[in-house]
């Protein structure tokens, strides 16, 4: 058994010459936005695409939280092989002057963008306010009155407000800010009477705009939006202040040029072509394809207008002061004290220790050994697996465990060697759930 | 309306809206059963395949899938106490202790009928009263949102097995554990020690994961003689042979006494989960917390729940598949979608050119309809797609426990992996394995630290966003009369097990 066992770690570990052949094995997209969202429904159109494009398996995984820290670090510290794409947002020009993470747009190679959209300013049906000059001239007779949404904190949406203030002579901190995540919570606030108005793209208020529910007073664009062509721009009404989102594919600074370059091959035909334009265009967004020179040139440029943004004074004092972020874990620390002391005085800790069936339980012998066993082989797990893919590390490590345990070998060899690659098949190609393929993954 | 149906019928008995149907109730029992793949997941991964397909059967896959996953989420509670969907994780421990009591099949029965009841109530609502109950989610700003927060929290207290303050000292655990890293309301993050992964805080899939199954497997260890294999279903009472018959009385016999013996608190459950649904913001997972809570407190024998209650299995199990059918109210009448499955539809919906909205009902008659008659296929297909289910999962309760333990070891370690294909949060799940372990050593239930988990974020931020908006005044969280209404309601629930102690107490006295 032992023997096996070392065997299958040395072909594991082993050196396997990989086909030159580029792509070659599964791609992976990293969205640093949550499954369902508006990006995660772009990463998985290009998904689908980029596969039949490739031919080979593009898989997308959510790699969530941090206004997109986590996505974009994972993204851009991912092997620099070709076989990581990341869905690069705006937030990637953001993060880095707010101090979140040091990691910039100058971390990735640019593969080609595939999406922009503007950002514009609806107020509910019933506002009193016709245009931008009204809501300005309300701001200014009442500061610090107003309440709008569309994002969190420092969010793009939030800059899109503030660039616009700052451009009419407003302050920015002259309208609070209310920090809700995302812009459906942010249009029901404004619907609920939570909030005045909302900073969001147009294709995310779409419904409730052709429903007549909310207005859209104006659209941060160059010209207007031909699926809503009653929204005048910004620019029409006299003030020149424009911004949007972009979306495009990267990888990792150091990824062969010649991999890049198969890839944002692969990108253009798929963006250029008529699936990915029309499901772009009916699921609300617009579509764009810029190749990787000029998207680069959009990244530098849309971080240094951001940047001068966040680093001014008029977005200076715009942290929430009153409940910093230590206010709330406070609260729950003394909860918890109070209710340990609850425990305590309430006196049931001469109950004995039982099973959470209420049979009484003792360890039986060797506990502490099977528990550091199981740490011991979830560690070796994590350890290997990305090298060695799946398929052979489960194995190994569910035989090791299995015989441990005490299984007969004749019921533990076959099981794991079913076991594993089953679970692969169903996860990686039956579910699209993305596993490490390493050597023997398919 | 009527003249609508005929041709919607039309529209669903389409072969390949039939085939969509019968392939996704297969996809979204896969999906349900492995712990670690959420609902959400399983019809994210839809969408793109959804584009090839005629509008009404792109929503038929989605509702198909959506409540076949939802109601699978309860068969891997009941064989290894690990729950499939988040929206199984308040009456795991119930399933999972009459599994142990050789009642595998009949709970798992009980939960698939019950799953149908609350889904058809759910259309029903969907049905009848979309419009109206639409404005409901429209009074609700973030003062309104917070309560609804504490109330859930609150919920998870009361229900909380034996002593209410070890209730509320895993409940405030998992809050205090939700506060790690960035929170939308704040622009820097807390406890993240630098490393980058901590950024999104701690995820609670893998938690859930960690904290019901890993623990598990912890606990079976440290009883785990290597002499005598115990398997770990302590009495299947499955006879070897018996006629097909017997089999399906075995899953199926008794739920519908059950159902009539109590038939009021099964629409209690279901409207409980239907009105949770509708609100955006609160899915499957609250509405089950909330209807054990309140089924708790109605039920004649509450000393069972947490122990292996079947009517627990049952109010719970409606009450979330009755939420599914809510959360499309606010969806298809605002455009506001009520969960994150919902979200997702209203990108396929626009997808397929169609404009949600109050005129849905009157533009796209026939697809409504056609809608409803999908979502009342879907919740029938549940019977025999969850039977069969239920009979091929139930061999697994035969294997011993030497060798079932390394395998459910793997799939703790697939399903906290696969929801982000990141290995910190094998590690989160590990380490809420332990935590969990320990905390049973002291009777300390696991339920509350998942549900404080889940809901610390958004608490805290409707919490800081009423108090913004509010310029700082507390006042506004009772200036609505909704607010204050369900204010006194969720202030009430939390005071519950002060009163039962108090009452207690005034009986003890003169005794």
């Amino acid at each position: 058994m032992r023997t096996a066992l070392i065997a299958l770690l040395a072909l594991a570990l082993g050196s396997c010459a990989r086909e030159e052949r580029f792509p070659a094995a599964p791609i992976l997209i990293v969205c640093p936005w949550s499954a369902g969202g508006g990006t995660d429904r772009v990463a998985r159109q290009l998904a689908v695409l980029l596969e039949q494009d490739l031919g080979v398996p593009v898989n997308v995984v959510n790699a969530t939280g941090g206004d997109g820290v986590t996505g974009h670090s994972r993204g851009a510290l991912a092997r620099p092989d070709g076989y990581s794409l990341t869905l690069v947002t705006s937030e990637i020009a953001t993060l880095h002057w707010r101090g979140m993470t040091s990691i910039s747009h100058r971390d990735f190679a640019p593969v080609g963008l595939v999406n922009r959209d503007a950002g514009a300013i609806f107020v509910r049906a019933d506002a009193p306010w016709r245009t931008l000059s009204d809501l300005a001239q309300a701001i200014r007779d009442a500061p610090g009155t107003l309440r709008a949404s569309g994002t969190a904190t420092a969010g793009i949406w939030h800059l899109g407000l503030a660039g616009w203030l700052s451009t009419v002579g407003i302050k920015p901190t002259d309208v609070i800010w209310v920090s809700i995540a995302g812009s459906a919570p942010s249009l029901q606030e404004l619907m609920a009477g939570g909030v005045d108005l909302v900073s969001c793209s147009l294709p995310e208020a779409q419904s409730l705009l052709a429903a007549g529910r909310i207005r859209s007073l104006g659209v941060m664009a160059e010209g207007r939006v031909p699926r809503f062509p009653d929204v005048p721009t910004f620019q029409e009404q006299g003030v020149d202040w424009t911004l949007g989102t972009l979306r495009g594919l990267a990888v990792p600074q150091d990824t062969p040029p010649a991999r890049v370059r198969v890839l944002a091959d692969a990108v253009r035909r798929v963006v250029e072509g008529d699936a990915y334009r029309s499901a772009l265009a009916v699921s609300g967004f617009t579509p764009a394809y810029e190749d990787p020179v000029r998207f680069g040139a959009s990244l530098e440029e849309i971080d240094r207008r951001l940047g001068a943004l966040l680093l001014s004074d008029a977005f200076r004092g715009l942290a929430v002061k009153r409940f910093g972020p230590m206010f709330f874990p406070a609260v729950l620390v003394g909860a918890l004290v109070l209710a340990t002391l609850g425990i305590l005085l309430a006196g049931d800790r001469s109950l004995p220790a039982t099973g959470a069936d209420g049979a009484p339980s003792a360890a039986s012998a060797g506990a502490a050994w099977r528990f550091t066993e199981v740490l011991l082989f979830v560690a070796l797990y994590v350890a290997l697996a990305e090298t060695a893919g799946f398929i052979l590390t489960a194995a190994a490590l569910l035989l090791a465990h299995l015989l441990r345990l005490g299984t007969r070998p004749a019921v533990a060899v076959p099981l794991a060697l079913t076991l594993a690659p089953a679970a692969y098949h169903v996860f990686a190609v039956v579910l699209r759930v993305p596993l490490p393929a390493g050597m023997l993954g398919w | 309306m009527i003249e609508s149906i005929a041709p919607a019928l039309g529209l669903v008995l389409d072969p390949t809206v039939l085939v969509v149907i019968a392939a996704a109730a297969l996809y979204g029992m896969m999906f349900g059963s492995i712990p670690g793949l959420s609902a959400t997941m399983a019809v994210a991964l839809v969408v793109p395949m959804t584009y090839f397909l005629s509008p009404m059967a792109a929503l038929a896959a989605i509702v198909t899938l959506e409540a076949c996953a939802i109601s699978a989420g309860d068969i891997p509670s009941a064989l290894v106490r690990i729950p499939g969907t988040p929206a199984s994780a308040a009456y795991a421990e119930d399933l999972y202790q009459l599994a142990r009591r050789g009642q595998y099949e009949r709970a798992l029965g009980t939960c698939i009928v019950f799953s149908v009841i609350g889904g058809l109530f759910g259309v029903a609502v969907l049905a009848l009263f979309a419009r109206p109950f639409a404005s409901v989610a429209t009074w609700f700003t973030v003062a309104e949102y917070f309560w609804l927060y504490v109330l859930g929290l609150g919920c998870a207290v009361v229900v909380s097995r034996g002593s209410a303050w070890k209730g509320a000292f895993a409940l405030f655990l998992g809050l205090l554990l939700s506060t790690v890293g960035l929170s939308a309301v704040h622009t820097e993050a807390r406890f993240t020690f630098g490393r980058p992964e901590l950024y999104q805080g701690i995820s609670f899939i893998p938690a859930l994961v960690g904290l019901f199954g890993m623990s598990e497997v912890l606990r079976n260890l440290r009883t785990l003689g290597r002499a005598e294999p115990v398997p770990l279903a302590v009495a299947v009472a499955v006879p070897a042979r018996r006629s097909s018959w017997d089999a399906v009385r075995a899953v199926f016999g008794g739920t519908f006494d059950l159902f009539l013996r109590r038939p009021w608190q099964t629409l209690q459950a279901s409207t409980i989960g239907t009105i949770v649904g509708i609100l955006p913001g609160a899915g499957a997972d609250i509405a089950a917390w909330v209807s054990y809570g309140v089924s708790k407190r109605t039920a004649a024998n509450p000393e069972e729940y947490g122990r292996g209650s079947l009517e627990a299995v049952a109010d719970s199990g409606a009450a979330n598949n009755s939420a599914l059918a809510g959360a499309w109210v606010p969806a298809l009448t605002l455009g506001i979608p009520g969960d994150s499955i919902t979200a997702i539809v209203l990108g396929v919906m626009m997808m397929k050119n169609l404009q949600p909205g109050p005129e849905i009902f009157a533009k796209q008659a026939v697809l409504v309809h056609g809608l409803f008659i999908v979502f009342v296929l879907a919740n029938l297909v549940l019977l025999p797609a969850g039977y069969l289910a239920i009979r091929a999962s139930g061999l697994l309760l035969r294997v011993p426990r030497r060798t079932l333990l390394p395998i459910i070891v793997l799939f703790c370690v697939l399903g906290s992996y696969a929801i982000g294909g990141s290995y910190f949060d094998v590690g989160v799940m590990l380490a809420m394995g332990l935590l969990g372990f320990l905390l049973e050593r002291r009777q300390v239930p696991v339920g509350p630290v998942v549900l404080g988990i889940i809901l610390g974020g958004p608490l805290e931020e409707r919490f800081i966003q009423a108090m913004t908006a509010s310029g700082g005044s507390p006042s506004v969280f009772f200036a609505r009369p909704s607010a204050a209404v369900l204010g006194v309601v969720a202030i009430g629930v939390w005071l519950l097990p002060a009163l039962g102690a108090w009452r207690a107490r005034r009986r003890a006295v003169p005794s």
